[in-house]
C-alpha cells in the first residue's frame, strides 16, 4: 500500500496536491461506507461531501501518519454524518435494533423509512429499489466493527494488518468480523429474498 | 480443517491478488482454491463479497468525484486565506522585530504586575501598611476620575466609612501612628464630601447625600466615642478634636491658672476655666494624667496637688473627662502664693475651644509661652 505519511504532512500545510491525492484515494471507501447505508445516491452524495469538507477543516489537527489513522479518522466522520442524517429523520438513531423490538417490525419501520427517501427517484426500478433497500437494511444492522472490516476489506482493499489498525484489533479478530460480517449479510440478504418471494406469491 | 473464517480471507486474497494477476497477465489465474471453491457455503459468502463489492451504487460517479474535487480544494484555499490572514496579525510582527517584542513583553509583564499590585493595594486597609499610599492614590484617582460632584461625594463618603471602619482595629497603643492616619483620612474625606455635596444644586440628590453624610457622621460620632477608652491620652485628644468636627460636645479648656506654693514640696493648686468640664474631671499636667480630679469652685475646676516641685511650670493643662474625652491649653497663668503671678497672653487653641488666659495682674514676665491645642 503507498504510504501517505508525506501526503498528509502536506495536506496539513492546505497543499492542495496533497489533499487532492489523499481524496482521491480515500473517495471509493468512504463514498462507499455511506453509500451502503443509505437509501439514494443523492443522500449519499450529500454525506460524502459533508464527511471530506470536515476532512479539510480538521486534517491540520489530525495527529495519524498513515492511511490506517487517517482511514479510521474518516469512517469516525462519515459514521457521525450518517449517524445525524437518520437523527434528523426520525429523532432517534434508526435501522438500529431496538430492546424488545423483532426483526420483523424493524423491517416494516425500516422499509417506511427508506421508502419514504426512495419515492420520486426515477432512477429506481422497483425491482432494483426493493434489492437496493434489502442490501442498506442488511448494512445497517451489521455492527460498526463489521462495516468498517468490510469497507477497508473490499472496497479499499486493505490487507488484516491494515484493517486491524483501522478498527483497533488483532487480525485474528479481523479475520472473524469479516467472516460474521459476511455470514450475517448473507442470511439477511437471504431472509429477504424470502419475504420478496412471499410477496409476490400473495399477489 | 482450518477455521472458515481463515479459508474464508485466504479465499477472498486469492481473488483480490487473482484479480490483480488478470489485469497483468491475462488468462493466468485458473489454479487458485481448488478445494475451497468444493465448498458451497465459503463460496456462497465470497459471492456476497464480491456483490457487494461490485454494486453498482457504491460507485462513485465520476461527475460528482470532480465537482467534489474542486469543492474540496476551493475550501481548502479558503481555510488557508483565512489562516494566512491570521498569521499575518500580530504574532508574525513580533517574530520579526525582537526588540518589539521585548517591549510589549515588558509592557505586559507591567501592566500585569501594576494591576495585580492595584488590585492588592485596594484591600489594604492598614495605614502602616507600605501599600496604603497607593491606595490612597487610587482613592483619589478614582474621585478624580469621578463623572460628577454627585458621584465624587458618594466615593468620598464610601472612603470616609471605610476609614471609620478601619479605626476600630488601629484602637490600641500599638498602631497609634496608624490610627492617627486613618482619622485624618476620615476628616479628609468628610470634608471632600462636604464639599461636593454643597456644590450639588438644591434638589433630591443633594438631598439625599447630605443625609447620608449626615447619618455617617453620627456613625463616626458614635463609635469614636466608644473607642476612647481604649487609646492612648494623644490618640484621645486627637479623637476628641475630631469629634469636634463632627459636631459633638466636647471639653474645652480656655485658660488655667497655677498657683504655686510658697515652699518646694507644697500645696498648688490648679484652676481650669472652659466649658462642658466634667465633675470627677482629671487633671492633665504636660500631657500626663496626674490622677487628681477637681470639683467646681466659682464656675472653675479646681485641683488641689500636693508635693508641687516648685521648679516646674508646666507647658500644658488639660483635662480628662469621665466620657474619655480630654482637651487641652497652653493658656497658662503662674501665681505665687504670696501674692505675685506671672501672666501669659491669651491664644486660641486648634480647633478653636482653646483659649489662654491672658490676664496678667501684676506685670511679672510670663513664665509660658502658649501653644494651643487639646
Amino acid at each position: 500500500m503507498e504510504a501517505i505519511g508525506p501526503f498528509l504532512d502536506r495536506a496539513r500545510q492546505g497543499d492542495g496536491e496533497a489533499l487532492s491525492a489523499l481524496y482521491q484515494q480515500f473517495l471509493p471507501g468512504i463514498f462507499g461506507y455511506v453509500a451502503m447505508r443509505v437509501p439514494d445516491r443523492a443522500t449519499a452524495e450529500d454525506l460524502t461531501s459533508e464527511v471530506f469538507l470536515q476532512m479539510v477543516a480538521g486534517i491540520h489537527n489530525l495527529k495519524a501518519n498513515d492511511a490506517a489513522g487517517f482511514t479510521a479518522w474518516l469512517l469516525r466522520i462519515a459514521r457521525v454524518a450518517v449517524a445525524g442524517y437518520y437523527r434528523k429523520r426520525t429523532q432517534q438513531p434508526a435501522l438500529l435494533p431496538l430492546p424488545g423490538e423483532s426483526w420483523e417490525e424493524m423491517q416494516i419501520e425500516q422499509q417506511g423509512i427508506l421508502q419514504d427517501h426512495l419515492v420520486g427517484d426515477p432512477a429506481f426500478t422497483l425491482e432494483a429499489r426493493e434489492d437496493w433497500l434489502a442490501v442498506v437494511q442488511a448494512i445497517n444492522l451489521l455492527t460498526e466493527e463489521q462495516r468498517q472490516v468490510l469497507v477497508a476489506r473490499l472496497i479499499l482493499g486493505y490487507d488484516l494488518a491494515t484493517t486491524a489498525r483501522v478498527i483497533g484489533k488483532k487480525t485474528n479478530a479481523v479475520k472473524a468480523l469479516q467472516f460474521r460480517a459476511l455470514k450475517s449479510l448473507q442470511r439477511l440478504l437471504d431472509e429477504s429474498q424470502a419475504q420478496k418471494k412471499k410477496r409476490e406469491e400473495i399477489r | 480443517m482450518r477455521p472458515p473464517q481463515e479459508r474464508l480471507n485466504d479465499r477472498l486474497e486469492q481473488i483480490q491478488l487473482y484479480g490483480k494477476q488478470y489485469r497483468r497477465l491475462p488468462g493466468g489465474f485458473t489454479s487458485f482454491a481448488r478445494e475451497d471453491e468444493q465448498d458451497p457455503e465459503l463460496e456462497s459468502l465470497v459471492a456476497v463479497a464480491q456483490r457487494l463489492r461490485t454494486l453498482p451504487q457504491i460507485q462513485v460517479a465520476p461527475d460528482f468525484a470532480a465537482q467534489l474535487e474542486r469543492r474540496v480544494l476551493r475550501r481548502a484555499a479558503e481555510l488557508r486565506l483565512q489562516r494566512s490572514a491570521r498569521k499575518r496579525g500580530f504574532l508574525p510582527a513580533l517574530r520579526l522585530r525582537p526588540a518589539l517584542a521585548g517591549t510589549l513583553g515588558f509592557c505586559l509583564l507591567f501592566l500585569v504586575l501594576s494591576t495585580g499590585l492595584l488590585a492588592f493595594a485596594s484591600q489594604v486597609s492598614n495605614p502602616a501598611n507600605p501599600l496604603y499610599a497607593l491606595r490612597r492614590l487610587e482613592q483619589h484617582v478614582q474621585v478624580s476620575l469621578a463623572g460628577d460632584q454627585a458621584a465624587q461625594a458618594t466615593l468620598d463618603l464610601q472612603f470616609a466609612r471605610d476609614s471609620l471602619n478601619t479605626l476600630a482595629s488601629l484602637a490600641d497603643s500599638a498602631h497609634a501612628a496608624a490610627y492617627g492616619q486613618a482619622l485624618a483620612d476620615l476628616d479628609q474625606h468628610l470634608q471632600d464630601a462636604a464639599s461636593s455635596i454643597d456644590a450639588l444644586p438644591a434638589g433630591t440628590q443633594r438631598a439625599q447625600l447630605t443625609g447620608e453624610l449626615k447619618n455617617l457622621q453620627l456613625d463616626a460620632i458614635h463609635i469614636l466615642r466608644g473607642l476612647l477608652p481604649r487609646l492612648t491620652l494623644s490618640e484621645r485628644l486627637a479623637t476628641t478634636a475630631q469629634l469636634a468636627r463632627l459636631g459633638d460636645t466636647i471639653p474645652q479648656v480656655f485658660s488655667g491658672i497655677v498657683t504655686l506654693p510658697p515652699h518646694p514640696n507644697g500645696h498648688a493648686t490648679v484652676a481650669l476655666s472652659g466649658s462642658n468640664l466634667q465633675p470627677g474631671a482629671q487633671l492633665l499636667v504636660d500631657g500626663k494624667l496626674t490622677g487628681v480630679t477637681g470639683a467646681f469652685q466659682n464656675g472653675l475646676l479646681v485641683f488641689a496637688l500636693t508635693n508641687w516641685n516648685g521648679a516646674r511650670h508646666p507647658h500644658s493643662l488639660g483635662v480628662l473627662n469621665p466620657d474619655g474625652t480630654a482637651a487641652q491649653t497652653t493658656a497658662i497663668t503662674i501665681h505665687m502664693d504670696n501674692g505675685n503671678s506671672n501672666g501669659s497672653s491669651n491664644s486660641t487653641n486648634k480647633n478653636g475651644n482653646g483659649n489662654g488666659n491672658g490676664g496678667n495682674s501684676n506685670g511679672n514676665k510670663p513664665t509660658v509661652t502658649p501653644t494651643p491645642h487639646h
